[in-house]
């Protein structure tokens, strides 16, 4: 089985890389693992704060997506949105765990996401793509996502926190994904 | 919930902030709406597109060898060893074994004639299902089992049988789903034998949970398996069949909740 390494995947050959995943084809996890390993880590290192548990959580990641493999439909979502949502509800679920609270507390990552730098070797067409959609927020958008996304900081806790309605919060986080959400349908338009 | 309300809940959802009660309402309700799964893929894609933005970390040498490693051995490639699964498996055995022990005075309220005594029964059978959970919750090496992974039902006679039951499901998204399920007061006739159990699901897709080849003197027995690769979800049905292919016990699981 081969798919090229760089380069968006259209869906078929997204569907084909997970059929292969679910069989249990070496070619195909290891095609999987070269295009998603980096940020499924890279989220994992964010949340939980260390690369044995990014590690850990990784291995779990490529395992469930092998469980639930069947399930995965190419036409109804990306197979990196599978993938990332995977990460962080596991890395979410661990933090549940560990902590025994009914919210996640993630490990704050006071800081906003850095456009890539210039002599990065290899470059993710992916997180280009994302640093461009996320241009399209102001930097309030931004950061209310990421007090919620990587702070684990519920709509209500952000309310209180800065004396704002709790409508109020949760009509920004949503316009935020809207805004979002079109700027990747506007970048998958021919 | 309402739709309306639902739709108000998906952007923490999405996020996955969401406190627990309301994300497992909206779980259950995207289950069946699909206007609101639409939606809430579509936040989903934008929740993932911020993930991309994080600086890369580097990934350590040699994970990638330990990925393919752990899912051939849990695709049960050639040559590979199945030492977790198999340990996991018979501490779960192991612990329904002991379970069984209290579960079988449990059952025996099935033949109580008087209302009091069906009273007793069912909360013995209250207290077998409580402690059924703790001990899962307890014993599983895999992880723990969080309560609204863990889903029970009941096993109920058809007409012209005799007997009752339990059902235990594990649907998790990170550990290989499980069923146990436990009955009594089967008949011991050996034309009956063996049982078989099955797992359904609404389109009437059928698993095989096991086969009842022996009963113990309270015509009561343990089946259990761990599924490698199935999901459990919406196999709600659990029967039980005799060898003529008649159903004796039958019940659902309620997968909307937790014992």
């Amino acid at each position: 089985m081969s798919s090229r390494h760089n380069g968006p995947l259209v869906a078929r050959e997204e569907q084909k890389l997970v059929e292969g995943l679910l069989a249990g084809n070496e070619d195909a996890v290891r095609a999987l693992y070269a295009r998603f390993a980096r940020p499924i880590f890279t989220l994992g290192f964010r949340l939980l704060g260390s690369p044995e548990a990014a590690e850990e959580l990784t291995q779990d990641v490529f395992l469930t997506a092998w469980r639930k493999a069947a399930r995965f439909d190419a036409s109804r979502g990306r197979l990196s949105t599978w993938l990332m949502t995977i990460a962080h509800n596991l890395a979410v679920d661990r933090l549940r765990r560990e902590t025994g609270v009914t919210r996640p507390r993630l490990v704050l990552v006071d800081e906003l996401p850095e456009a890539p730098s210039a002599d990065e070797e290899e470059p993710l067409m992916e997180r280009d793509a994302a640093i461009r959609a996320l241009e399209s927020l102001s930097d309030a958008e931004r950061r209310l996502l990421a007090r919620a996304y990587f702070g684990g900081l519920t709509a209500r806790e952000i309310a209180e926190a800065d004396g704002i309605p709790l409508g109020t919060i949760k009509t920004r986080l949503r316009t935020a994904l809207i805004k979002v959400r079109r700027a990747n349908q506007d970048k998958e338009r021919p | 919930m309402s739709c309306v309300e639902i739709r108000e809940q998906l952007p923490e959802f999405a996020v996955g902030v969401l406190p627990e009660p309301e994300r497992v309402a909206v779980e259950r309700h995207l289950q069946w709406c699909a206007g609101c799964r639409k939606e809430a893929s579509d936040l989903g894609a934008a929740v993932a597109t911020f993930a991309y933005t994080l600086e890369p970390a580097p990934v350590p040498r040699g994970l990638g060898d330990r990925i393919v490693s752990r899912i051939r051995q849990a695709a049960g490639a050639p040559g590979t060893s199945r030492r977790t699964r198999a340990s996991a498996a018979l501490a779960i055995a192991a612990m329904v074994t002991v379970a069984a022990l209290g579960w079988g005075s449990a059952m025996a309220g099935r033949a109580d004639r008087f209302a009091d005594q069906a009273a007793a029964a069912e909360a013995r059978r209250e207290d077998a299902f409580q402690r059924f959970a703790r001990m899962l919750r307890d014993w599983v090496p895999i992880a723990q089992l969080p309560p609204d992974e863990t889903h029970m039902g009941q096993l109920a006679p058809t007409a012209g049988h005799l007997g009752g039951g339990a059902v235990l499901q594990l649907v998790s998204p990170t550990t290989l789903d499980f069923t146990i399920v436990i009955v009594n007061g089967l008949a011991k006739d050996p034309a009956q034998m063996p049982y078989r159990v099955t797992l359904q699901n609404a389109a009437g897709d059928t698993l095989r949970v096991g086969r009842i080849s022996g009963l113990d003197s309270a015509g009561g027995a343990d089946v259990f398996r761990q599924f490698e690769d199935q999901d459990l979800t919406g196999y709600t049905t659990a029967l039980v069949t005799n060898a003529s292919g008649e159903v004796v016990l039958s019940g659902t699981v309620d997968q909307s909740a937790g014992p």
